[in-house]
């Protein structure tokens, strides 16, 4: 029992037994007041009857002297035992007889008031005895009250004794009574105290019967209720609150908006919760929601609700027209909505929907759509904490297209500078190669034309003499095509595509003999051993294409194979003629498929997908990252298709589709210079190079013609100024290109402004790539690489003298 | 408590001590025997009624009557100086014969007169006088009251047949302290 609850007990049966006490002393005190009031006089009167008769009856015996008369009539007090005294006087103040017979009067009646009183604790009475209008004498009485105060007594006690009995049954009563009063109350009390101590407010008091308790109670469980429900509310609103929060911190870390509306409509399903979320984003020029997100749990009603994500939702009269206006949209149900869109929530058996938007800078993107089974089942504060959570979504999601789109201008602004760091660096490398490429075609330039000439000329060769010939050759031509592709590297493009029959067979074996060092020596060197399988289709048709593109493209796929497996592995070439029939009813169309396929890591899809991107590369500092770009390059300008297969730990296979030739085969013979009759020419060779130009010398002089040397520009022009003021001009010019302060392209200016007629061959280390640029410098008339063929010097002095060389051979003869 | 109120009033003292100074010459005296008969006369005044015939008008004075030899002197004549009953003037006449007898309420028959009593008592006969005598003589007979004289006291005897006979009422009261003789048979 708490303490709090005494003081209700005790004060109630207190208030009774007070209560009570005071009626019963109110009315005990007026009860004796009235008593001794009314008895007094009682007695009073009693007296003065009794007085009054005794006189009446003692009148004779005065009037006629006789006192024994008297006392008889005085002794008629016995009966009376209050009465103490009486005595008789006669008129004249003389004692005529008393009562009791030896009592002594205490005074004379002669000093006596007539009448009844109370003196000193006795009642006292004199009482005139008078005969028809004569007063005889006086009646003197003394009674003693003591039996009135005897009776007070006795009263009193039965009072005090009522009044303990009354109190008694009082406390008694009382103690029960109170009970119905204070039980009630302690009880309530009791339950307010424990609900403030366990802040359970979903406690009810029992209601009592029984005077206003009942109401108190049903007062106290209502107040409780509408602070349960306030409780409630206010626990409802912090949840919110702090899921909001949540919500906000986790998706203020992220940065795409995929997983932002992720984060949001997981944490909408676990924890408002909702039986349907799904982001959509707004498309204002198409009129259409396209739906981005849906919940993880939502997935199963979106299949009911024919919802898939990147699917498209039109708007129409529905509530969406409302949501995209920028207006929160709360449909309580949507049985009762003819329109497609909420009829598709009824067939999920989804009730009570909002469309909440999500609004940048007044401006809808995007409509957060969440939903519950059962209708009505939103709150208005449910409904404001969506527009809220969408305020924030919609700033995050703002926030992380800004910081997607700040990333992205970061990437291409740093893939830009890669770029362009690549390309520097690529074009530093590229003049370089050339300059190498230049000096190292010079180098091999008299190489060539000795061997060349040896093997021609010399009939008296042994064997193996005319075998190691042959090889330096080879090697040479080798030298010569290695320094070409080496200055491919900086070519930027292909301006223009010459396409030629090529075989893709021939092409693959030649591939596999350029590349051997890479797949073959370089690993061994390691002890890595890769095996090259090749798979050739023997029928295979001819295709139109670049051989020089193809070829570069082949290679780069085996650089990419070899780098794919440094652990080794095997290499894969294979070619296919495929029949494929596009369309039906269409001619069946052959294609030619060329493989190169490794054993090697693979690639992940991050890499399959962005293999192709210039500049990307997994091999950091060594690869370029665009060796697949100039495959694809080749691809998309051969009108050819690329298909890579890549599983990760297993290897890839890069497969290139290559339309067949439809052209017939036409073999392009070179010109067969050599059969026609050599004529001797009288020749200018312009070169700073001492070593080519003596083995050029060597050899034109070797074919009969005349020559003479200048080993400058400026001493070429002279030489040839002079030659043409004198009898003996040259009927041609052979140039290099590149010189100190006077160059090719000077020497061919001065030879044509002097004399137009005269042919001037340029004689490049950059020879080939003047060709394939169509960069022919004016007044060159031809360009030949070096190193120089003796087979294509001597078609080119042909061609171009055909003219005029019978003219030069009879002036010289 | 009489000190006590005499001190309050002073007047009053100065009565009561005239009072009592009369009482005490007066009882220092000792009443002579007729002092107290002619009280006696007087008092009976007071116990008897009379019919109303006896008072034949309004202003007729209550008698009391001494025949014969008066033995009270001035003593009757001073008890009842003042004195009225029933608001009638109280008067005193003596008789020296039954004769002269007109109008009488109370009559003191002295002892002179005994000898010839039977003669009065018819000659009053059917009269309603009050017959008082004080003689000792056995044979009077009639006399409706007798002063007797006991051992120094006087007592009453009450002939209540003759007084009933002389249509007069005695109180009971009167008949308390007295001996009651006759019964009225005769």
């Amino acid at each position: 029992m708490p303490k709090r609850s005494r003081p209700i007990r005790q004060t109630l049966i207190a208030v009774i037994l007070l209560t009570s006490g005071a009626v019963m002393l109110t009315t005990s005190a007026a009860f004796f007041a009235y008593d001794f009031v009314t008895y007094r006089q009682q007695t009073l009167r009693n007296l003065a009857t009794l007085g009054e008769a005794i006189a009446a009856n003692s009148t004779a015996a005065l009037a006629f002297q006789n006192p024994d008369d008297a006392r008889e009539v005085l002794s008629a007090f016995k009966a009376e035992r209050h009465v103490v005294a009486a005595a008789l006087y006669t008129r004249t103040g003389e004692l005529f007889a008393s009562y009791p017979a030896a009592g002594a009067t205490e005074t004379s009646a002669l000093t006596l008031r007539d009448g009844y009183r109370f003196e000193q604790g006795y009642l006292i009475g004199v009482q005139p005895v008078v005969q028809g209008g004569h007063r005889m004498g006086v009646l003197y009485l003394k009674s003693d009250p003591g039996a009135i105060y005897e009776r007070f007594r006795s009263f009193g006690l039965i009072a005090v004794l009522v009044l303990a009995l009354s109190c008694g049954v009082a406390y008694l009563i009382s103690t029960r009574l109170q009970r119905q009063i204070s039980q009630p109350i302690l009880a309530l009390a009791e339950t307010a105290s424990a609900i403030s101590a366990n802040r359970d407010y979903t406690v009810r008091a029992s209601r009592p019967e029984g005077y206003e308790f009942g109401l108190l109670t049903d007062a106290f469980n209502h107040m409780l209720t509408r602070i349960e429900g306030a409780q409630s509310r206010l626990q409802n609103q912090l949840g919110r609150l702090d899921l909001l929060q949540r919500i906000t911190r986790a998706i203020g870390e992220r940065q795409d908006l995929a997983s932002i509306f992720q984060v949001v409509l997981h944490s909408l399903e676990d924890e408002l919760p909702i039986d349907f979320g799904c982001m959509c984003l707004y498309d204002a020029d198409a009129e259409a929601l396209s739906i981005a997100t849906i919940g993880a749990r939502s997935r199963e009603r979106a299949a009911v609700l024919e919802m898939r994500e990147q699917s498209r939702v039109p708007i129409d009269q529905n509530g969406l027209a409302r949501c995209v206006g920028g207006q929160l949209v709360y449909e309580p149900d949507v049985n009762g909505i003819e329109f497609p869109f909420p009829q598709r929530f009824v067939r999920a058996g989804l009730r009570s929907l909002v469309l909440a938007p999500l609004l940048v800078e007044n401006r809808v993107f995007g409509v957060l759509v969440v939903a519950r089974v059962a209708p009505e089942a939103f709150s208005s504060a449910e409904c404001e904490f969506l527009q809220h959570l969408s305020e924030h979504v919609a700033l995050a999601a703002h926030q992380a297209q800004l910081y997607g789109a700040l990333q992205q201008a970061y990437d291409d602004l740093h893939q830009s500078q890669q770029a362009v760091m690549q390309q520097e660096r690529l074009r530093a490398l590229g003049q370089m190669a050339s300059g190498i490429a230049h000096d190292i075609n010079n180098a091999i330039s008299p190489i060539a034309l000795y061997t060349e000439s040896l093997l021609e000329r010399e009939p008296g060769l042994s064997d193996r003499a005319r075998n190691y010939l042959v090889t330096i050759q080879r090697a040479i031509e080798d030298v010569a095509e290695t320094v070409a592709r080496m200055r491919e590297f900086y070519r930027q493009r292909e301006p223009e595509l010459t396409l030629a029959r090529v075989g893709l067979n021939r092409m693959i074996e030649h591939v596999i003999e350029l590349t051997r060092a890479r797949w073959s020596d370089v690993p061994l060197q390691k002890g890595i051993v890769i095996g090259l399988q090749t798979d050739l289709a023997p029928d295979l048709p001819e295709i139109m294409g670049s051989e020089v593109e193809i070829r570069d493209a082949l290679t780069n796929l085996v650089f990419n194979a070899v780098d794919a497996m440094p652990e080794g592995g095997t290499l894969t070439l294979r070619t296919r003629s495929v029949l494929s029939q596009p369309y039906p009813g269409d001619e069946p169309l052959a294609f030619a498929h060329v493989e190169v396929s490794d054993t090697g890591l693979g690639m992940d899809d991050e890499t399959r997908r962005r293999c192709l991107e210039p500049f990307y590369t997994t091999k950091g500092e060594r690869g370029t990252g665009l060796g697949l770009a100039m495959v694809y390059g080749m691809i998309q300008r051969h009108s050819a298709e690329l298909e890579i297969e890549s599983v990760v730990g297993r290897g890839t296979t890069v497969r290139v589709l290559f339309a067949t030739a439809q052209a017939p085969s036409m073999d392009i013979q070179p010109t067969a210079a050599r059969q026609q009759p050599l004529r001797r020419l009288r020749l200018l060779l312009v070169d700073d190079d001492p070593l080519l130009i003596k083995s050029m010398r060597d050899v034109l002089e070797g074919d009969g013609h005349v020559t003479v040397v200048a080993d400058g520009g400026q001493n070429g022009i002279d030489v040839f100024l002079a030659a043409r003021r004198s009898e003996t001009p040259f009927s041609l010019v052979i140039t290099d290109l590149g010189m100190p302060y006077v160059d090719g392209r000077k020497v061919a200016a001065a030879v044509k402004a002097a004399a137009p007629d005269t042919p001037v061959i340029l004689l490049t280390g950059w020879g080939r790539r003047l060709l394939a640029d169509n960069d022919i410098p004016p007044y060159v008339d031809r360009v030949l690489s070096k190193p120089p063929k003796l087979i294509e010097l001597r078609a080119a002095l042909a061609e171009l003298t055909a003219s005029t060389a019978q003219s030069v051979i009879e002036e010289a003869s | 408590m009489a000190i006590l109120s005499a001190r309050a009033c002073p007047s009053r003292l100065w009565l009561a001590v005239a009072v009592f100074a009369a009482t005490a010459s007066w009882a220092t005296a000792a009443p002579s025997e007729y002092q107290v008969k002619a009280v006696f006369l007087f008092n009976f005044t007071q116990f008897v009624d009379w019919p109303p015939e006896a008072f034949p008008g309004p202003d007729t004075p209550f008698v009391i009557g001494v025949l014969g030899t008066d033995p009270f002197g001035s003593q009757l004549d001073e008890v009842v100086h003042g004195e009225t009953v029933n608001r009638r003037p109280l008067v005193i006449e003596r008789y020296r014969s039954v004769t002269e007898i007109h109008n009488c309420n109370i009559l003191f028959i002295g002892s002179t007169e005994v000898g010839h009593l039977e003669e009065i008592l018819a000659a009053l006969k059917g009269r309603s006088i009050l017959t008082v005598s004080d003689s000792d003589s056995a044979g009077q007979r009639g006399v409706m009251i007798r002063l007797v004289t006991e051992s120094n006291r006087i007592r009453l005897r009450i002939d209540v047949g003759a007084a009933k006979a002389g249509n007069l009422t005695i109180s009971s009261k009167l008949l308390r302290p007295a001996e009651i003789v006759g019964g009225g048979e005769d």
